[in-house]
């Protein structure tokens, strides 16, 4: 970085500013009698994007905070922050290379899906048991490793589609197992703490998972091969492709945008299953009947749906979505029984991000997480140290999230069971 | 006489530890006294843990993150800081009237440009001719517990409006930002080749007439067992002081207990900023006794352990933590040894692992107080009813409530 003086000084004070902003505009709007749900986010965008300015306009104004006031002082400060990088690092890959720029983009946006696809498990679990499950990273694990073994350990050369269905139905049964043998106490009101005790014994269920699973399959990294390989495309003519050119494990767009094949596979998927799974919920008896008890456990116990069922098939469904997106996965990465943890971390960002309980919160979050990621590895000057804190990315937006709007991007409030807890 | 089986056997058990290392005197003496040390080290964990999740509901998950910052503190304090009675001219240093405090250059694990730091270079220029001083571990030590207790405070803070699974997530998330952080400044921290740290007893102790050399277990096992001893009697002094009442009410509804006048906020980061110091405290010592603090210190499996073994004994009784943590420690290492059925071998250094998980899950569903806590009340309870004695509690609580 040429002046890093310039863009830790901007950044201070956007911090200072955007501290300062939240807290008052908070006191000013509770003083006042307004509505305070968004004082703190809107404050804080408001200060670290315009400083001492747009914070007067609100501490005089007071105005209504409409979703152009959210989103506006937001995206503002976003840019604010890529200018001050761009003026203090003029060299950067990030500021001079656009086709780079472009191809960060685009791998952000697929891997960003396939994030989303998989925080998407998490959050149908939260939003129908009212649980968090810290189990979800084994399952995404899981499904990796059944595809892993039945593809290339006991059946070799067995479609790969079988070898994703295997690691579905395995992760399905082992949730619904699993919710039947441990979770279902928590319905009953006999535990006093159920949203701790749910934790807990999903905590218990990821640790037995990774060691049984480091026990029977050993500690060593492995990798499935590709599931399909693009056809050989030359677009428009084969002397100049200049639009599409593909090999059997890249593809380039545009002479500068290059998607590697197992990434893209998977998120085709994705969005395949993803449709597939909208299709479910909206348009059959069990998948209305899921999103029922997601909106009033009561209610829907009235109208003749049996909760603790959907419980056991939110529970089983989520960890099964997880599978999907290892199985997915298992193509483009080594897989280890410790893989989890990351995913996990990051799902569990994705869905605050998005709103706890949020079906498209939790697609958004995921593109979201998926760019940031993109962003923070490819422009950290010293790129050994900008891989390390790979983890670090999305728990910054997770604090920022917790601090700033905790109900994040689409969050709704819970009108019943264990949901109000929060 | 019941009623005092429980008090009888602490007592028993802590005489038992006293004697234990003047008593024993097997091969595998050094073996067993690591165990114990490393035992003890988890119980102090265990029993803050259990103190802060099981007496205030504040499941954090970032534990392991303050033992860290605990640890590398104090790591960070000994390696870089030194005391020289005359200056370098190489380092940053400060004139203390007539001692310098020489702070040394950070130069990595495999610097290309320096193969010595700024005051290895000038003790080869001097070539012997000065001594320079390291820092002391208990100053380190007592650094490191408070920075543990400055970043709980912090935390605490940034806690508070977070409930339940809010909260795991975000203690979470702190605990591997600091991973992150460790591993990736590897100029500062030595990333993941970890960094040394001196023993707990650098130069030797003269105890009774006794001397033990800085690799001798019994001056680190009597360390880290009055440090759980005065753990737990905080712990019991706070736990029936209105702090504990406080922080149960605290628990069981927050809203209930604030308009009934307990300040939340205040008890809130307190619990915090106490468990944190332990965490701290027992990670600061336990560093300096290994000799070597690396981010893996920080997986979530030494966390996972920590839950598990406060679950095990009993989330919401910090003796029985403490007394689970000590138990599972040995069970764990004597299910070390590998064996072989019908021609295949065996792994139990994993399949122990695996047995433990279950194990907390079974208790877990089944025995929600952990298989410890269960015990010592059944002692303390004598041969009275269940019932009866929530009665009794009930009415001594109605009795009590007109005299404050």
């Amino acid at each position: 970085m040429e002046s890093p003086s310039l863009f830790w000084g901007v950044i201070v004070w956007m911090i200072v500013w955007g501290v300062g902003g939240s807290i008052a505009t908070r006191y000013r709007y509770l003083h006042k009698d307004l509505d305070t749900s968004n004082a703190n986010f809107v404050g804080a965008m408001v200060g670290a994007a315009s400083g001492p300015i747009g914070l007067a306009y609100l501490w005089v104004q007071t105005p209504e905070l409409t979703n152009r006031l959210i989103v506006g002082p937001a995206i503002l400060a976003v840019t604010l922050v890529a200018a001050a990088f761009a003026f203090a690092d003029p060299d950067n890959n990030c500021v001079v290379n656009g086709s780079f720029v472009a191809s960060q983009f685009v791998n952000g946006l697929i891997i960003g899906i396939i994030y989303g696809f998989m925080a998407l498990g998490l959050t149908l679990i939260f939003s129908i048991l009212g649980v968090v499950s810290f189990a979800h990273g084994e399952f995404y694990m899981i499904g990796g490793m059944v595809v892993y073994f039945v593809t290339a350990v006991w059946i070799p050369g067995i479609n790969p589609i079988l070898g994703v269905m295997a690691a579905c139905a395995v992760a399905f049964t082992l949730g619904a197992v699993f919710e039947r043998l441990f979770l279902t106490p928590m319905y009953e009101g006999k535990i006093d703490r159920p949203v701790e005790y749910g934790i807990l014994v999903t905590f218990g269920l990821a640790f037995t998972l990774q060691y049984f699973v480091q026990a029977t399959a050993g500690a060593n990294p492995v990798k499935a091969a590709r599931f399909f390989d693009f056809p050989r495309w030359r677009i428009p003519s084969a002397e100049d492709p200049w639009l599409l050119k593909s090999s059997r494990g890249n593809m380039t767009l545009f002479d500068t945008v290059s998607i590697s094949n197992p990434r893209f596979v998977a998120a085709v998927m994705c969005i395949v299953v993803l449709l597939t799974l909208l299709y479910f919920l909206h348009r059959t008896w069990t998948g209305k009947a899921l999103r029922a008890v997601s909106l009033d456990r009561e209610a829907a116990a009235i109208a003749g749906i049996n909760p603790d069922r959907m419980n056991m098939l939110a529970f089983a469904l989520g960890g099964m979505i997880a599978a999907l997106a290892g199985a997915l996965l298992v193509q483009a990465f080594s897989w280890l029984p410790q893989v989890g943890n990351i995913p996990a971390m990051r799902s569990f960002v994705i869905v605050v991000l998005g709103g706890l309980g949020s079906l498209p919160g939790a697609f958004f979050g995921g593109i979201i997480v998926g760019l940031v990621e993109a962003a923070g590895t490819g422009c950290i000057p010293d790129a050994q140290k900008a891989a390390s804190y790979i983890p670090a990315y999305g728990m910054l937006v997770l604090t920022l999230t917790l601090l700033l709007r905790p109900t994040g991007l689409l969050g709704r409030r819970f009108s019943s069971g264990t949901h109000g807890k929060f | 006489m019941r009623q005092q089986v429980p008090n009888i056997a602490g007592i028993a058990g802590i005489g038992f530890f006293i004697l234990f290392p003047f008593v024993y005197s097997g091969a595998d003496y050094d073996y067993i006294m690591h165990i114990c040390i490393i035992a003890f080290y988890y119980a102090i964990l265990a029993s803050s843990w259990s103190m802060l999740a099981g007496y205030a509901g504040q499941f954090s998950f970032g534990h392991m993150g303050f033992m860290g910052i605990g640890a590398y503190t104090t790591a960070l304090f000994c390696h870089y800081f030194y005391l020289s009675p005359e200056p370098t001219n190489l380092c940053t240093e400060f004139n203390l009237g007539g001692t310098w405090l020489v702070v040394v250059n950070p130069i990595g694990v495999t610097s290309t440009t320096l193969t010595q730091d700024c005051l290895r270079q000038a003790l080869s220029a001097w070539n012997g001719t000065v001594q320079v001083t390291p820092m002391p571990v208990w100053l380190g030590i007592v650094l490191g517990t408070l920075m543990g207790g400055l970043f709980g405070l912090l935390i605490g803070l940034l806690v508070l409006r977070l409930r339940a699974a809010y909260l795991a997530l975000f203690t979470l998330g702190f605990s591997e930002i600091l991973k992150a952080t460790i591993s990736a400044e590897i100029q500062i921290t030595r990333g993941q080749a970890g960094m040394e740290t001196p023993a707990l007893f650098e130069q030797g102790i003269t105890l009774f007439g006794h001397t033990f050399s800085k690799t001798d277990k019994l001056p680190p096992y009597f360390v880290m067992f009055f440090l759980l001893l005065a753990c737990l009697g905080i712990l019991a002094w706070l736990a029936r002081s209105k702090f504990g009442l406080f922080v149960r009410a605290l628990r069981e509804d927050q809203d209930a207990a604030a308009a009934l006048g307990v300040n939340t906020t205040k008890y809130k980061v307190l619990v915090f900023v106490v468990t944190t110091m332990m965490a701290a405290v027992a990670g600061a010592v336990q560093a300096h006794y290994v000799g070597i603090v690396t981010p893996n210190n920080l997986f979530l499996l030494q966390m996972s352990l920590v839950v598990a073994m406060a679950v095990i004994g009993g989330v919401e009784n910090f003796v029985a933590a403490a007394v689970g943590a000590i138990l599972i420690q040995f069970v764990l290492e004597m299910l070390r040894n590998s064996f072989d059925v019908g021609g295949i071998t065996v792994d139990m250094t994993i399949w122990r692992l695996v047995i433990f998980g279950i194990i907390l899950m079974v208790t877990l569903r089944f025995s929600r107080n952990g298989l410890i806590a269960p015990i010592i009340e059944y002692f303390q309870r004598g041969h009275v009813g269940k019932e009866t004695v929530e009665k009794r509690m009930a009415s001594e609580g109605d009795a009590e409530e007109p005299a404050k």
